[in-house]
């Protein structure tokens, strides 16, 4: 097994080397390089060695998103065949859930899905990079892995193509390629399929595997989600219980419904320093801020039952966040290094106003009960203008503290005098 | 009170000049190179259109519309001015510009060099006239909210600018294409900025109640004008082969 695996591996490197100069040769290095680790230095200019590559930042990320991906699978199943056959009266994980039923559903719809992100987005980066004559960039590694967990289950494969397609040129390689792209290409991607085929992402139906085919038929079957329900004043006929919330027992986007892996990646981004703690606390503090003034206007009287808004708006504060993409917009997509706010207190800003939108798209904007796409690359338009005038402000501060300073002369020891600078 | 609060938030994020009603694109690519310049066009054009959006409702309410004049008297009653908005609108915009530019000019030079053509161009700005054309054609009705609405879509189109500016400082390195740079990638940006700002469309007004009654509207009103294309298409058919049997008949 070694033996065949060095012979391969050796084989490629002929094979690159005998493409050294040529068009092709981004293409040959990137296979090098995404199958095995290259052993080659280089030989120029001065280097800085650390570990945390773009590469392992990436395979970071995506650590923190398999557990997703594997409940997803599941989830796909189990929201069939509930659908069908009805929830399960007495839920047990390993009876009702962890099933070969419930997975084969998951790799038969999610499986393509991924495949289908992966293979358009990789292939558009390497004819951008053969084209460009640079080295292929990871910075697809990510964003291939999030757009299957962010679309409804029934997404059309070549609907997905498109879209990909599109975030990818559009989105990131007009722009220069990884890491100079101004929006998040996943939320593009999002976006895109939203507002150019918004049959497809929205309504009770696209939510659950085959509902679509099913719809009309005697067998039909439908699976609105909470936030679908809560936005047509329909929570008394919602059979979803807290921690059926959690843990991600409900219909939605393919990998945003458990907020418990969701928390559990979150927690493994910020102890491997890959993700900012501080856009995601300030997120959740945004979203539960605004969450609180909409219980107030409601425990206030000042909208009636009768109000379209009734519905979301009643929604106890905290529970926005275990349901819809909150939790999974604020972990692996508010965070992105990228497109997000850069300085630190601009971070703040930037999540606090990331969770405040979200939650007041959700409940002024009954057309997108999904605010948190939107509200992201809203933020994401909005992240240079706030690092600008953080930038500013420290320069403006030091300024002041620089004018304030008096520098005393030496004395007659020829000990220097402490500064006397006045901490602004 | 509320009216006020909704008509100010409206108009900056929903209507938004640049994002939703794409006015004003003229000096907002041209001048959204460097923040600081942003800013200060940004600034001016908030202020003309405070001022000029009350005046043109002054001017709408007693002079414009129809029975406007009769305050003048009882046989004023009929007149009705309304096709001359567009001069008199214009005509109080190139004013109050050329006011912004002499107080500009002589209290910071240095703004007033970096605008440039773009300052007095303001008067050609179609914000600034779309402004008091949208007052007039949404039937704003008090001067408080005319001044209310001139205050919050300047504000609006200043958030654009300020927007892009920084996105354009943030990406001035990077290795863009050679034939997008410039103008280019400042189209794809406001369009990608626009996605954004999707956000708040259809907002306040209840999205989901409205836009399917909408839809089949136009579902019906495209199979109408398909069908009547068809048939325009047969005509057109029907005559070319008439013509064509003339011609070989001859």
């Amino acid at each position: 097994m070694s033996d065949k695996r060095l012979t391969f591996k050796k084989r490629l490197h002929i094979l690159k080397h005998h493409y050294r100069g040529k068009k092709m040769a981004p293409a040959f290095n990137a296979l090098h390089t995404f199958l095995f680790a290259p052993d080659e230095t280089t030989h120029s200019g001065s280097h800085v060695r650390a570990a945390d590559d773009l590469k392992r930042t990436m395979n970071t990320v995506i650590m923190a998103l398999v557990p997703v991906l594997i409940f997803s699978m599941f989830n796909a199943g189990y929201q069939h065949y509930s659908a069908i056959n009805g929830f399960p009266q007495d839920f047990s994980l390993m009876n009702d859930f962890l099933t070969w039923d419930n997975f084969w559903i998951g790799i038969i719809k999610v499986l393509p899905l991924l495949v289908v992100s992966y293979g358009v987005g990789l292939l558009v980066e390497f004819i951008f990079a053969v084209i460009k004559g640079h080295e292929v960039e990871e910075g697809y590694l990510v964003t291939g892995m999030l757009v299957p967990l962010i679309v409804p289950i029934d997404t059309p494969l070549w609907m997905l193509a498109v879209a990909v397609v599109f975030g990818v040129v559009i989105g990131k390689e007009v722009f220069g390629g990884t890491g100079m792209n101004i929006l998040n290409p996943a939320l593009t991607i999002r976006a895109f399929l939203f507002f150019a085929y918004p049959t497809w992402m929205s309504g009770d139906k696209v939510w659950v595997y085959q509902a679509v085919e099913r719809a009309g038929g005697p067998d039909a079957i439908s699976g609105e989600t909470i936030l679908g329900y809560l936005a047509q004043n329909k929570a008394a006929e919602m059979s979803y219980s807290v921690s059926d919330m959690f843990f991600g027992f409900i219909p939605g986007s393919v990998g945003e419904t458990s907020t418990f892996l969701i928390l559990l990646g979150g927690l493994f981004l910020i102890f491997s320093k890959i993700a900012s703690w501080r856009i995601m606390l300030s997120a959740v503090i945004g979203s539960l801020v605004m969450g609180l003034v909409f219980n107030g206007v409601v425990d206030a009287g000042w909208i009636g039952e009768t109000s379209k808004f009734y519905g979301l708006m009643s929604f106890e504060f905290w529970k926005h966040l275990i349901v819809g993409g909150l939790a999974f917009g604020i972990v692996y997509m508010a965070t992105d290094p990228v497109t997000g706010a850069q300085t630190n207190r601009g971070k703040w800003f930037y999540g606090f106003f990331i969770g405040f939108l979200s939650v007041m798209i959700r409940v002024f904007n009954p057309a997108y009960p999904e605010g948190v796409f939107l509200a992201i690359l809203l933020m994401n338009v909005f992240a240079p203008t706030i690092d600008h005038y953080v930038v500013r402000g420290n320069v403006k501060r030091r300024m002041k503290r620089l004018k304030n300073a008096t520098i005393l002369p030496k004395d007659s020891e020829g000990k220097a005098n402490e500064l006397h600078a006045e901490t602004v | 009170m509320l009216e006020h609060i909704e008509l100010f938030f409206k108009s900056i994020f929903i209507d938004n000049m640049v994002f939703a009603v794409f006015l004003g694109m003229c000096s907002y690519l041209a001048v959204s190179k460097k923040v600081a310049t942003a800013v200060g066009l940004g600034a001016a054009v908030i202020f003309v259109l405070a001022v000029t959006v009350p005046l043109n409702w002054l001017l709408d309410q007693y002079l414009l519309r129809d029975g406007a004049l009769v305050w003048l008297g009882p046989e004023y009653t009929d007149y009705n001015l309304s096709f001359l908005s567009f001069i008199l609108f214009i005509a109080t915009i190139a004013t109050m510009v050329q006011l912004v530019e002499i107080v500009v000019e002589k209290f910071s030079p240095s703004l007033y060099n970096s605008l440039g053509i773009f300052l007095p161009l303001i008067a050609v700005n179609c914000a600034i006239l779309g402004g008091s054309l949208f007052m007039q054609s949404r039937d704003i009705q008090t001067l408080g909210l005319a001044f209310n609405y001139g205050v919050s879509s300047g504000i609006g189109w200043f958030l654009a600018i300020l927007a892009i500016a920084a996105i354009r400082e943030k990406i001035r390195y990077s290795n863009v294409p050679a034939p997008l740079r410039g103008l280019g990638i400042t189209f794809i940006i406001t369009g990608l900025m626009g996605i954004g700002f999707q956000s708040f469309g259809g907002m306040l007004t209840g999205g989901d109640e409205a836009a399917p009654v909408k839809e089949e509207q136009q579902v019906v009103n495209d199979k109408v004008s398909k069908i009547e294309k068809k048939e325009l298409e047969k005509k057109d058919i029907e005559e070319k082969e008439i013509s064509y049997n003339d011609t070989i008949n001859n």
